[in-house]
């Protein structure tokens, strides 16, 4: 199986720069998530991949080979789009042959290896009917085997389950992480869901505006993001930003004052050089940090909960115009207008100057 | 309720008018094709026993093979190569957009205010130097690129998923082979519905025939069927049988492409 490499890699439609200049290493076998807001670049990058686009700058490398100017049939990719875009004049079983047909297998050969991409995939019933014939969620299991069955080195998914119901969503998604283990393959997997992110990808790649904001695994993006857009996209229901102050520098210890909060103050195991005492700064507060314990309290008026069952979301404020959002498991009885008390250990606290950079 | 009442009366009256000022023409072409023209002027509106007169007569004035052949050899040959030239720039000016073939694109669009009057004389000087006259070339070429139906198949291939393509790409598809296995299987019912479209028009093309073709053996029936009314007692039962089968060609491209046209005409991609 193969790796990728991205060095520099740049896309200009006319004077309008989309990607920015990315560079990123894949390796082998990883389920790589590119994951970022509408129109941030990710499938503009999955399809420069691919081939369907041209690169204006840069290098991709696919199994240490340049492909920039490789036929996207020959990169050993195989791709699945939003769409599904199966032909729709062929049977299921023509949808998934037509590649290899193309590429000139015998047709015996064709036969017993589009039989047993199916039988993996449960499509034995399906072969004979056309994709108008079939559900969302079938189609895209057909999508899948049709990728399946040229053995690509690469496996590119454009926003494969953003056209199903939440149900079927999350049923695709644990046969997708199923595939993925069985098959052994490189996966490249674009989404604007990040829960889909976190829970499919062994690493995750936030892109922003053609950037990339930030390359990690999950938890280590969502526990240590890098500035605040990573930290405000990763993470459901988003985390808390709140307005805060230095109010003591000293060696690798920042403590900041919450004017909005009674100047409560937490301290930051962090340096930073350019950061004064005075100094205006941000504090990320996740809604899941928030607890019954720790030696941090704010008191808070709620506005309006939303009971999930297992847990409950309070949206809570104390009048300072900044809404909170705290997420606890022993909300059932809250309502609101009521009183609220949120409590937090700050070891948990996230800072960030204002220009939006992780202190550390 | 009441008001529900009369605008259902009205409705249904106003599609009943519609229907019978559609059809009364080919129930009147088909029972006048029984009946001798004496009764034809008369006025007369059942069925007549003249049928097979009629038709001996209609034999015995024009060479029905020859027009047959005639017509049909144009109408065939003019529609396939339309197809295939209004497809294929149809597909070109929606698949690789650009500002310049857009402006193209505006041009050929402006020149359909052209009448063909304006034309026609042009027209029929270059055929006549490139020697073209009284040949069935000369009918044909004039209608192969018509803006019409490029501008059809151009507003057809918006529903042409962009992402079939991509995924016939990733496939190993050249061009040409993207357009000929998936966008013209996919895009058979705008197809059939342009079929229909061009084989009327040049079945029952009139002008331009008329100017070029100049002997009765490279006449078409539309031509034939015109000069039966030029006579000085036109004999209204004949030209009403000649009609009639010369109606028959559409008749059965519409009913056996029907389902398709209707398609076609919708724009759905399946």
């Amino acid at each position: 199986m193969s790796g990728l490499k991205l060095r520099d890699v740049r896309k200009s439609f006319g004077a309008f720069e989309v990607i920015k200049g990315v560079n990123l290493d894949i390796e082998p076998r990883e389920f790589v998530v590119f994951v970022g807001p509408s129109g941030c670049g990710k499938s503009t990058l999955l399809r420069m991949i691919a081939g369907l686009e041209d690169i204006s700058a840069g290098e991709i490398s696919i199994g240490g080979k340049r492909v920039n100017e490789t036929d996207p049939s020959k990169r050993g990719i195989a791709m699945v789009f939003q769409s599904y875009a199966l032909y729709p004049h062929l049977t299921v079983r023509d949808n998934m042959g037509f590649a290899l047909r193309f590429a000139g297998v015998a047709k015996e050969a064709v036969i017993s290896q589009v039989d047993g991409v199916a039988k993996t995939l449960g499509l034995g019933e399906l072969m004979h009917r056309f994709p108008k014939e079939l559900s969302g969620g079938q189609r895209q299991r057909v999508a899948i085997g049709r990728a399946i069955v040229r053995k690509p080195e690469v496996f590119l998914f454009d926003e494969p389950l953003s056209n199903l119901d939440a149900e079927l969503r999350v049923h695709m998604r644990i046969e997708l992480a199923r595939l993925h283990k069985s098959l052994a393959t490189t996966v490249i997997y674009v989404t604007h869901d990040q829960v889909e992110a976190m829970t499919l990808a062994d690493k995750i790649v936030v892109l922003r505006e053609g950037v990339v904001a930030q390359v990690g695994s999950p938890l280590d993006v969502y526990d240590n993001p890098d500035n605040m857009f990573v930290a405000g996209f990763i993470g459901s229901p988003k985390i808390n930003f709140i307005k805060a102050k230095v109010s003591s520098i000293a060696k690798s210890k920042i403590k900041v004052m919450l004017p909005n909060y009674g100047d409560a103050v937490i301290e930051f195991s962090a340096s930073h050089s350019e950061l004064k005492i005075g100094d205006g700064v941000v504090v990320g507060l996740r809604p899941q940090h928030f607890g019954t314990s720790g030696p941090l309290k704010f008191n808070l008026n709620v506005e309006l909960v939303e009971h999930l069952g297992g847990e409950s979301f309070v949206y809570a404020s104390n009048g300072s115009g900044e809404l909170l959002t705290i997420a606890t498991q022993t909300g059932r009885n809250i309502k609101s207008g009521q009183k609220f008390a949120a409590q937090f250990d700050s070891p948990k606290a996230l800072l960030f100057t204002e220009a939006g950079l992780r202190v550390r | 309720m009441n008001g529900r009442l009369v605008q259902r009366t009205f409705v249904y009256t106003a599609l009943s008018i519609t229907a019978f000022v559609s059809v009364f023409p080919f129930i009147w072409l088909m029972v006048g094709a029984t009946n001798t023209s004496a009764d034809i002027i008369r006025g007369k509106t059942g069925l007549g026993t003249a049928l097979i007169t009629n038709y001996i007569h209609l034999t015995q004035q024009v060479d029905l093979p020859t027009l047959f052949w005639n017509s049909s050899k144009i109408a065939i040959i003019a529609t396939a190569l339309t197809l295939v030239v209004a497809s294929l720039s149809g597909y070109a000016f929606e698949v690789f957009r650009s500002r310049l073939s857009d402006r193209l694109f505006g041009a050929l669009l402006a020149m359909l205010s052209i009448p063909f009057a304006a034309i026609m004389i042009p027209l029929f000087i270059t055929m006549a130097q490139l020697h073209l006259i009284n040949t069935h070339t000369a009918v044909i070429i004039p209608t192969i690129a018509s803006i019409f139906i490029i501008f059809y198949f151009r507003q057809a291939t918006k529903s042409f998923p962009a992402e079939l393509r991509d995924a016939a790409r990733v496939d190993g598809l050249k061009e040409w082979q993207i357009f000929w296995y998936i966008y013209v299987p996919v895009m058979r019912s705008t197809y059939a519905a342009a079929t229909i479209i061009i084989f009327m028009a040049n079945w029952n093309a009139y002008l331009w025939p008329l100017i070029v073709l100049q002997t009765n053996e490279m006449k078409t029936l539309t031509l034939a069927v015109a000069s039966l009314l030029t006579a000085y007692t036109p004999d209204f039962g004949v030209v009403m049988v000649a009609t009639t089968l010369a109606t028959l060609p559409t008749l059965f491209i519409f009913v056996t492409l029907q389902k398709q046209f209707v398609q076609g005409l919708l724009g759905s991609v399946k």
